[in-house]
């Protein structure tokens, strides 16, 4: 077996093995009481989590690309405008100084 | 909710579009990796479908390239896919009395991009569920597949994502994001304490950034089982 078709078949079968844990586990965790809330403010939790990692790394661009977005997002409540106009700061950020 | 579940899955085909072409983008960018590490088209074509997973199959092949063997390019890949242990289990209810092969369908598609969008989608108002998960996640794969290939064929003209900031297109939908699900002040300090322990743990470098992910989505779930206001 050529290594693409190893590496893409272990990493499938693991990945799959991790996806539908999460949901085995989500069925059997109580619905009521701290697991639901904590459960019910976990994706808020994890998304603001990605987009701290990921700006841990970043510079001052993409922190104002960022802070840009954030009002954006507030004001607008729109992901296709929150979008171009993060990229489009980040851009002029990068290109501009 | 039997009725018009093709309403909902094409729903999630329209609303991930913008997610959609920042995947394309990326998936350009790995097709070009991937040809460096001796991936054919159908190789690339195989692995979007199987593993379906864009920062685990990037890590992974680009420890190939490193020189890396199969198992080590493996365990970095799944270590940055552990995060989907919590994702799929924060989505509980859209599995709930779903036969096997729909909770396994399900799980199988669901990724950062569009498991967030069927959530922040819900938080605006919008009645979506299983099937918008469904229908966004295979938009997605299908985009994934098809820039990857594409990426292999045309490697040599295509530019460095960073070159148009294309980079930061997920950050910003993320932060977009963010602000859907957003629940009122009840969300202020377990989300503090997330990106606090994600702050310290990466200038700390207490352990991989895929790690700080999951810590700081446990902390700050933890911190909210603790609240009284439900």
């Amino acid at each position: 077996m050529s290594d693409p078709v190893l590496l893409t078949l272990l990493l499938a079968a693991a990945t799959f093995c991790v996806r539908f844990l999460g949901v085995v586990i989500g069925q059997h965790l109580p619905t009521s009481g701290p697991w639901t809330r904590a459960l019910n403010a976990l994706p808020g939790c994890l998304i603001v989590s990605l987009v701290a990692v990921i700006l841990s790394s970043g510079g001052i661009n993409e922190w104002t690309g960022a802070i840009a977005a954030l009002i954006v997002a507030v004001l607008t409540r729109n992901l296709p405008i929150t979008m171009i106009a993060g990229i489009f700061v980040v851009w002029a950020m990068r290109t501009f100084t | 909710m039997k009725s018009h579940w093709y309403k909902d899955f094409f729903f999630g085909v329209k609303s991930i579009i913008p997610l959609a072409i920042g995947v394309g983008m990326y998936g350009l960018a790995f097709g070009l990796l991937a040809s460096q590490a001796g991936f054919s088209w159908t190789n690339i074509g195989m692995m979007g479908a199987l593993v379906f997973a864009g920062s685990a199959q990037i890590v992974a092949v680009e420890r190939i390239i490193a020189g890396a063997t199969v198992f080590t390019a493996f365990i970095a890949g799944l270590a940055l896919n552990l995060r989907l242990i919590l994702i799929t289990a924060s989505i509980r209810d859209l599995f709930a009395a779903r036969p096997l092969w729909q909770r396994a369908l399900g799980a199988h598609l669901s990724s950062d991009e569009n498991w967030a969008l069927t959530l922040a989608k819900r938080s605006e108002g919008f009645n979506v569920g299983y099937w918008f998960l469904v229908g966004s996640g295979f938009t997605i794969m299908l985009v994934w597949i098809a820039a990857g290939i594409l990426g292999v064929i045309f490697s040599s003209y295509i530019p460095d994502p960073a070159t148009y900031a294309i980079d930061f297109a997920f950050t910003a939908a993320f932060i977009a994001i963010s602000r859907s699900l957003w629940r009122g002040k009840k969300d202020l300090l377990p989300w503090l304490i997330s990106i606090a322990v994600v702050m310290i743990s990466t200038r700390l470098q207490l352990f991989d950034s895929s790690w700080s992910i999951v810590a700081g989505g446990l902390a700050g779930a933890a911190t909210a089982s603790f609240t009284r206001d439900v």
